[in-house]
């Protein structure tokens, strides 16, 4: 492999990356509260859906970050009320979310774009990091949206909040043990509550990023399982930040090399390479990677 | 009944040699209804300044549901609170903190994933944390009131009673003009226990209320300044001078209030001698062996337990609860094992035996869980009643119905079960019938020749513990050996042949069940004998 080649398999890995590290973030800190959003497919879609429908309406993808946020928050409220206030069972409303998204968005995207589809939505472009970016054979890879750098940004900070602050603790217990935690005081509801909501504006910023960071489009059903692959690295990084993080990285590794393989003359079978994450997951999560140590009460309804 | 309006009276004058007490939290005429159900009522208690005042009764008696009201974790049905000379009616627990009433639950409310130092303060703030200084803060707290503690240790290594340690601390943390605990020895080893009762003693002499619920006797004499003793929800007695009058406390928490002369559940009826078991020893059915017990923490449970149990005899195991009936009730239904010695049905060694084996060594269970262990409230009547029978009522795996419910209702006429038919859910039935029901089918155990029967009339009504009872009594008249495990001492005496005493998993007495026997018994669930 040449150092070129190394420096865009390096640079697809990342920009691959970065829509499941925003999920996985938020899907981290809501599991560590104990909720599992198997809504972050659903999630994503339809942050990709209204950052496109904002970007081509405003024509500004600032204002298409934004309309993709809000068109999540409803979303995450969805799951968050009936989860957590009205302890419906957690996997089967999210499962049910993502079936209802992907029916939205696939009939606004008809009704919306229907005339132009795979037209070109104003999206945000790469920017060299000034310095970095002259680096010799590393360079592009320094070559990204801002939102690139967001993402490691935000997971830095929840990573420092989950073990330097008392809200990071008050966190961590509810996922282990609510009742502890309500005890000694602490408005659990409200945090979990707090904590999807997270989960729902990280997932908008991740899917933003595919449709108007990554390709300035939005397809149909364009997260394809995106979402799941965000808990499955959650998974993968035994409900630990920095190993998530890695976990991201790493199927996002395996993402690019789908694309790698083929410029190298290596025949892989594509599916297999679609394959990896999940078996690497199935592998964490029989015990074979490390031992796994989930938050007790993860998808365990909490009612005071 | 005189000793003990006696010692009401002595609760209104302050304790001699004493000053004059300050009420930190005054309860007057406080009440809780759950549903149909009357957990307290009309509760009058002061809590002093600088006392370890005792909370004592059986379970069911009202002292956890009191200690939540106080903590706010219940909303009182009536009566009213004072606490520190201001009306106190906490809505939850963070409201009962901020007016200085803290609580060590029975259940730690700990976080083993976290530090110390964490969960010491969690959902204190929510900023960032300066653990160092925190730490040090905490140190020294804990250090005033002579409790060590590693503030970065991982709670999950922490052995028990330092767990509890850093409970108290939590607690202290609020500076609490009230400190709460809820049983707080039930898992301690004994040198734990000493140093809790004086961590407990430090914590009065600041100037707190300690509060603590216990049904040991020895540390109601070893630290109590004052004791109420509550049964079924009310007050039964108080005293001033707990370690001189232990007797009056002991026979006020384990009998009826109300039963100074009507026997609501015509006991009396029952107790009319059957013909006397011959005790030889040929006739032995179940013999335990040494039994010894210890349970996951290491603390002996059961104490080198020896007793054998004839055809035809009832054999009532009596004590204040937490004293090893559960654990040996669960060892004889094969739940768990003993640590040492052995036991016999027939002379079948059953020690190591499978719940199932148990079953099929002709051993009848009773479980003092019905709900967990006795059956399956989501499952109809007839399966519960067949559950260990299954397969006599299926071919290849396939219920026959028509015949299970057959021979299921003849089984709730013969025991009296009152349901609207056989495939009503089992939890929808009253208790009683729930209970009738266990009975049915444990007591056609095929080849049945050995019954537990652990707490089987808790919770009945009065009707119902009169049927249990005589269910039992007709099974041991048919020549079956019967271990019946009461809290009710009344109830053993009317029903059973024998009654030994267990004190710390340990058999310290034996006695036949006459009447006269009752304040030996007394003692001896008192421990005092030693």
């Amino acid at each position: 492999m040449s150092f070129e080649l190394l420096a865009v398999f390096l640079a697809s890995t990342i920009r691959l990356a970065i829509p499941l590290l925003f999920a996985a973030t938020g899907e981290l800190v809501s599991e560590r509260a104990g909720v599992v959003n198997m809504s972050v497919e659903g999630m994503m879609l339809a942050g990709a859906f209204g950052g496109a429908v904002g970007a081509a309406m405003t024509g500004s993808p600032w204002l298409g970050l934004v309309f993709a946020v809000l068109t999540v928050l409803p979303i995450a409220l969805l799951q968050s009320v009936l989860t957590n206030s009205l302890r419906a069972n957690q996997i089967v409303t999210g499962i049910g979310i993502n079936i209802l998204v992907l029916g939205m968005t696939t009939l606004g995207y008809r009704a919306l774009f229907g005339a132009r589809s795979r037209e070109v939505i104003p999206g945000f472009d790469a920017v060299p990091v000034p310095g970095l970016a002259q680096l010799p054979v590393l360079g592009p890879v320094f070559t990204q949206i801002w939102l690139v750098w967001l993402a490691f940004l935000v997971a830095a900070a929840v990573g420092w909040m989950l073990s330097r602050t008392g809200l990071g603790i008050v966190l961590r217990g509810i996922g282990d043990d609510p009742e502890a935690v309500a005890k000694s005081g602490a408005p659990v509801g409200a945090l979990r509550h707090g904590a999807v909501l997270f989960t729902g504006v990280m997932s908008a910023l991740g899917g933003a990023f595919l449709s108007i960071g990554d390709i300035h489009t939005f397809t149909e059903g364009m997260t394809n399982g995106a979402g799941y692959l965000a808990i499955v690295a959650v998974i993968f990084g035994n409900w630990s930040l920095w190993r998530t993080v890695l976990a991201c990285l790493l199927f996002g590794a395996a993402t690019a090399l789908q694309f790698q393989l083929p410029a190298l003359g290596i025949v892989v079978p594509n599916a297999l390479l679609i394959m990896l994450p999940y078996l690497l997951a199935f592998l964490a999560v029989a015990g074979l990677v490390g031992r796994q140590t989930a938050p007790r009460a993860l998808a365990q309804p909490f009612w005071k | 009944m005189a000793t003990l309006s006696a010692m009401k009276e002595a609760s209104v004058a302050p304790p001699p040699g004493r000053d004059q007490p300050v009420p930190r939290l005054t309860m007057s005429g406080v009440g809780k209804v759950f549903g149909a159900f009357t957990a307290l009522a009309n509760i009058d208690i002061a809590f002093h300044a600088g006392e370890v005042h005792c909370l004592l009764g059986e379970n069911g008696a009202g002292k956890s549901t009191l200690c939540n009201i106080i903590y706010g974790l219940h909303s009182p049905s009536s009566g009213a609170m004072v606490c520190d000379g201001v009306s106190y009616a906490p809505a939850n627990p963070k409201a009962a903190l901020a007016s200085g009433v803290a609580m060590v639950h029975q259940h730690f409310s700990l976080i083993p994933e976290l530090s110390v130092l964490d969960n010491l303060l969690m959902g204190q703030r929510f900023g960032r944390l300066d653990r160092r200084g925190e730490a040090a803060r905490i140190v020294t707290l804990a250090e005033t009131y002579g409790l060590s503690l590693d503030p970065h240790a991982l709670v999950a290594d922490l052995s028990v009673g330092q767990r509890q340690r850093v409970e108290i601390v939590k607690c202290l943390m609020h500076n609490p003009k009230i400190l709460i605990l809820d049983e707080p020895t039930a898992v301690l080893l004994p040198d734990e226990i000493t140093a809790l009762l004086e961590i407990c003693r430090r914590v009065a002499d600041s100037g707190s209320a300690v509060v603590m619920v216990t049904h040991k006797l020895a540390e109601i004499e070893a630290i109590a300044d004052r004791v109420t003793v509550l049964h079924r929800g009310i007050v039964a007695a108080r005293s001033d001078r707990p370690a001189a009058d232990m007797d009056g406390l002991v026979r006020a928490m384990i009998q009826r209030p109300d039963a100074t002369g009507d026997d609501p559940a015509g006991l009396a009826q029952l107790s009319t001698r059957r013909h006397r078991p011959s005790g030889k020893a040929a006739d032995e059915v179940a013999q335990l062996d040494g039994i010894s017990l210890r349970d996951e923490l290491g603390i002996a449970r059961l104490q080198d337990v020896t007793l054998s149990i004839a055809r035809g005899e009832i054999v009532g195991i009596a004590g204040v609860e937490g004293n090893g009936q559960t654990e040996l009730g669960n060892m004889l239904a094969g739940l768990l094992h003993a640590s040492d010695g052995r036991w016999f049905v027939e002379g079948q060694d059953l020690s190591k035996a499978s719940p199932r084996q148990i079953t099929e060594a002709g051993v009848g269970i009773v479980p003092e869980d019905r709900h967990r262990v006795g059956a399956v409230d989501r499952l109809s009547l007839a399966d519960n009643i067949f559950l260990n029978r299954m397969p006599q009522y299926s071919r290849f795996g396939i219920i026959d119905r028509r015949r299970q419910v057959a021979a299921a209702s003849t089984l709730a006429q013969q025991f009296d079960v009152r349901a609207a038919g056989m495939g009503v859910r089992f939890g929808s039935l009253s208790g009683g019938n729930q209970q009738k029901a266990v009975l049915a089918r444990e007591l056609t155990t095929p080849n049945l020749r050995f019954l537990l029967a652990a707490q089987p009339t808790r919770g009945l009504d009065v009707g119902a513990v009169k049927a249990v009872y005589s269910l039992i009594r007709d099974a041991a008249d048919t020549g079956v050996g019967v271990l019946l495990i009461s809290s009710e001492l009344d109830e053993l005496l009317a029903v059973a042949d024998r009654i030994v005493v267990l004190y710390r998993g340990q058999i310290v007495g034996e006695c036949t069940t006459d009447a006269s026997n009752r304040e030996q018994i007394g003692i001896w669930m008192s421990g005092k004998h030693t």
